[in-house]
């Protein structure tokens, strides 16, 4: 059996994800093994016509973005979507809360019209994603978990539940009970509570929960001292579109 | 078990008295028998049982711990075996059967290893669980009941000893032991310190619970028959976000997930348990997509119904032992007490409708 062939593409995003690959230095000629690399612009210059996984980093956020993802949805087997830009539309979509006209203004100025720009849209929104890998940046182990499983022929385990869970699992204090902010309830899990073990608080960049219940976490966020406008601006920060 | 008074549960035990130095001492001597595991500080205001390395860290009088003692036999996370799928061979971790003492117990925490020996003997028997249940011994302490702990109303005294070797009792200045078995006993003959109680030492004081369930605990699996269909579910899912903490805090709760995960020559690989909840959105969820329990009114009431009346009616015990981490912990603030006093109220008004 000849090794798959992969590639990595970006669209509006700010490359973190990709770099986070090329941080797996222990673990990157072990994966070399596995797959043939055949596009990867962050760390090569080839270019192929067809791949059987392509991964996707970026929201789409322009027209031309959406001729590319188009052309690479036809010559991929396996479509996988990688971070909070790609999966939800993430920071990105901060924009589609304003109008276009004065975003356009705010970042071309009087160039505005030479940059076409269009509402961001997560790549589901256009293609049909197979597979998420979620995060901002996405998580390096969840990754290697979806390749590996499409290695071999089975099917990724993606989680769907709180981050909560694993800040239980690995029994930490509780940040909300400290006074501080905390998306952890609502996010989804798969990033091993990094942030609140390490002191930090849930941003919530791992999207939220399939069922949300919206305004019950915005009530939950009260009872802990936070406004209702506060507790929505948080919450959009990375999910804009899944809160809409 | 019955409600008795602090007086008649502990008199007939035979007593010492500790004090704080002779309590450290005695934790020190524990210590050359195995493993003790008891109550630390962790965080600000937060306690957790950590094996102990320095007698003088171990906390006596604390509220509740985060995770409950269910994570000593059934750790969060654990590798069930390690696998190679190229020659298909596996082998199992081994399980350390080394004696283990527990000290600083609360009674209901007790009560909750006792429910869980009844999940995990019950039926196919969980070997993993009894092989670290082996050579345990527990040591239990009283407790000053906070707003959140409701063990009386599920029919747990403060001062239920049953499963305990020796019992720790608060007084002036330190602690009088019970000797609660034989095991107890043989251990304070061997340690050997300790004087008489005598009556400035010996005060009794019955602590009250503030949060209470209005009817009796005989009453409550009888309530559930009635409140399938109530109204209060659909409150709760209001409130509630799905996050799951109060089933991975749940001293009783003992569900769990699997899951494989091949490194990254494809070829060895482990298979891992961790816990699981019926709160989270893929716990009911089976092949091809279906979701038996796709809203949080039916999962939280699933959650209620497994405490208070399935199991309960195969083990004739709650399967709730009022710890009140649940209700604690619950970052929407929603309390287990007061959902059984909602329901409580919604059969009381169905009862006064029907007519004779």
């Amino acid at each position: 059996m000849s090794k798959p062939k992969i590639a990595f593409f970006d669209f509006t995003s700010c490359e973190g994800c990709q770099l986070n690959k090329l941080n797996l230095e222990n673990d990157l000629l072990d994966l070399l093994e596995l797959v043939d690399i055949v596009e990867f612009r962050e760390a090569m210059d080839d270019k192929a016509d067809e791949y059987d996984i392509a991964f996707i980093e970026g929201s789409i956020s322009t027209p031309t973005c959406i001729t590319r993802i188009h052309d690479i949805r036809r010559r991929t087997k396996i479509l996988v979507a990688l971070g909070a830009c790609a999966v939800q539309g993430g920071i990105n979509a901060i924009k589609n809360q304003h109008s276009a006209d004065w975003v356009k203004e705010t970042v071309y100025g009087e160039d505005k019209y030479l940059f076409p720009s269009i509402p961001v849209q997560p790549i589901s929104a256009v293609v049909k994603v197979d597979y998420e890998v979620r995060g901002c940046p996405m998580s390096t182990p969840e990754f290697l978990h979806v390749l590996k499983s499409l290695i071999l022929n089975r099917k990724p385990e993606i989680f769907d539940h709180a981050v909560c869970v694993e800040c239980k699992l690995k029994e930490n204090e509780c940040v909300l009970d400290k006074g501080m902010f905390c998306l952890g309830p609502i996010t989804r899990a798969g990033c091993d509570a990094i942030c609140p073990t390490f002191g930090q608080y849930c941003t919530g960049c791992r999207g939220v929960v399939s069922n949300i219940n919206k305004n019950g976490a915005v009530e939950m966020l009260k009872q802990h001292g936070f406004s209702t406008k506060e507790a929505l601006n948080r919450m959009k920060m990375f999910c804009t579109l899944e809160l809409e | 078990m019955s409600s008795t008074d602090v007086k008649s549960r502990l008199e007939s035990f035979n007593c010492y008295y500790f004090d704080k130095d002779v309590t450290q001492k005695f934790i020190s001597f524990l210590m050359k028998k195995g493993d003790v595991i008891a109550p630390h500080k962790t965080g600000e205001l937060s306690y957790k049982y950590e094996i102990v390395s320095d007698a003088t860290e171990v906390v006596l009088n604390y509220s509740r711990t985060i995770l409950p003692l269910k994570k000593a036999f059934m750790p969060p996370r654990e590798t069930l075996i390690n696998f190679n799928i190229k020659n298909n061979q596996y082998t199992k971790p081994q399980i350390s059967t080394e004696p283990k003492i527990f000290f600083g117990i609360h009674s209901y925490e007790m009560q909750s290893i006792k429910r869980l020996d009844y999940s995990f003997i019950t039926g196919l028997p969980e070997s993993n669980y009894l092989t670290r249940r082996e050579n345990c011994k527990f040591i239990g302490v009283a407790y000053k009941p906070d707003e959140w702990h409701f063990a009386g109303s599920v029919g747990i005294d403060i001062n239920e000893t049953d499963g305990f070797c020796l019992y720790f009792y608060p007084a002036k200045n330190g602690y009088i032991v019970f000797e609660i078995t034989d095991e107890g006993k043989n251990l304070l003959d061997e340690f050997g310190e300790g004087s008489e109680v005598t009556d400035e030492y010996l005060k009794l004081n019955e602590d009250k619970f503030q949060a209470k369930i209005k009817f009796h605990h005989n009453r409550i699996p009888e309530i559930f028959t009635h409140v399938y269909n109530s109204k209060v579910w659909e409150d709760v899912a209001q409130k509630c976000v799905g996050c799951g903490t109060c089933n991975l805090l749940c001293s009783t709760c003992y569900c769990y997930d699997v899951h494989d995960e091949i490194e990254l020559d494809v070829e060895n690989g482990q298979r891992d348990r961790f816990w699981d909840g019926c709160m989270l959105n893929k716990f009911a969820e089976v092949a091809g997509g279906e979701n038996f329990r796709d809203n949080l009114g039916s999962r939280n009431r699933h959650r209620l119904y497994r405490k208070f009346k399935y199991i309960t009616n195969q083990s004739d015990k709650l399967h709730c032992v009022g710890c009140g981490r649940c209700s604690r912990y619950c970052p929407a603030n929603i309390s287990l007490v007061e959902i059984v006093n909602d329901l409580i109220d919604d059969y009381t008004k169905q009862q006064q409708k029907e007519i004779l």
